[in-house]
């Protein structure tokens, strides 16, 4: 077995400091690795970075980030970057990275992903340039994600992006807000790839579980929806007795 | 912020105490009555809720601004869950 702790969207700045980290003792002991889903920050600010960055290093695992929309929000998203890499945190935009866990080789790709929303009602690539930025934004960020996990040479992939791949996971989010929320090229990564599972952040008022069409599971590791320190979910290996 | 449709009051106060810095809150739910406004929804620690009510308040100095908000407290060992 490969066993995968996330959480996501845990907004912290300098009020927070420590808090998080205070929770995190048993960690080791749960988890092969830590996966972060983005909204690491409150406002983006390389102070806040600098806060992140310190919470999660040296954690006794591994740890797999993206960054999500709020950790963009004041441009300091490569600082927010660098600070974290200076730490040992590995973040992933477009990129996929493995591990040798004892359970098995365990791939992660990682995006931040976008909205552009899902089949049936997603948005097209049509009308005013702003527009069809937004939606061109959502698929070149879902086409690196899908190459990262696909050239994943690993027992067990996982993909982990802050936006979410499927609707499932957004119940309890109003409708109207869906095309904000996600895109269902993120879930097609997932299942062209063959992915054991899916994690994402984002939704705070949505729910934790849900599946791809093509039936990779996916988690919804919003803290506020977690409501715990992170999810733990442990992945069995292919061939494995 | 001026007197106007409460709908309108609720949603331009909502979108105000995400874009402001000081509070970049999006998960405040907030609903107008008349002069009263209440805030509702959870948030991490109690800085940020004193610092959402103060903002609020100044947002909307004429009007009476009811705490409804809470904290979230999250902790305890996570269980596992086998996908298999």
């Amino acid at each position: 077995m490969i066993r995968i702790a996330a959480v996501g969207d845990v907004h912290l700045d300098e009020e927070m400091s420590g808090q998080y980290r205070a929770q995190l003792g048993t960690l080791a002991d749960d988890a092969d690795v830590l996966l972060l889903a983005g909204d690491l920050t409150k406002h983006g600010t390389a102070s806040e970075g600098r806060v992140v960055a310190e919470e999660f290093r040296d954690v006794g695992v591994p740890v797999i980030a993206v960054l999500g929309n709020h950790d963009y929000h004041s441009d300091e998203a490569d600082k927010i970057t660098e600070l974290m890499r200076a730490e040992g945190i590995t973040v992933l935009e477009g990129e996929g990275v493995t591990l040798d866990c004892p359970g098995g080789r365990l791939g992660v790709a990682g995006t931040k992903g976008f909205g552009g929303g899902f089949a049936g009602k997603a948005a097209p690539e049509f009308g005013e340039p702003e527009l069809k930025e937004f939606v061109r934004h959502g698929r070149d960020l879902a086409a690196r994600y899908a190459t990262a996990l696909t050239g994943l040479d690993a027992d067990v992939r996982v993909g982990l992006t802050h936006y979410s791949p499927v609707k499932d996971t957004l119940a309890g989010e109003p409708p109207e807000i869906y095309l904000m929320l996600g895109s269902y090229l993120l879930a097609e990564a997932l299942d062209d790839a063959g992915a054991a599972l899916g994690i994402h952040g984002h939704a705070h008022a949505g729910v934790e579980c849900g599946m791809t069409p093509g039936g990779v599971r996916v988690r919804n590791v919003a803290l506020p929806v977690l409501r715990r320190t992170y999810g733990l979910y442990s992945l069995e290996v292919p061939g494995e007795d | 912020m001026s007197a106007q449709e409460p709908q309108y009051l609720a949603t331009h106060l909502r979108e105000a105490l995400a874009a402001d810095p000081r509070t970049a809150e999006m998960g405040v739910r907030v609903r107008v009555h008349g002069d009263d406004v209440y805030l509702s929804g959870e948030v991490a620690c109690a800085e940020r809720r004193e610092r959402i009510l103060q903002v609020a308040r100044e947002l909307v100095p004429d009007r009476r601004v009811h705490d409804e908000l809470s904290i979230a407290h999250v902790g305890g060992r996570p269980e596992e869950e086998r996908l298999s």
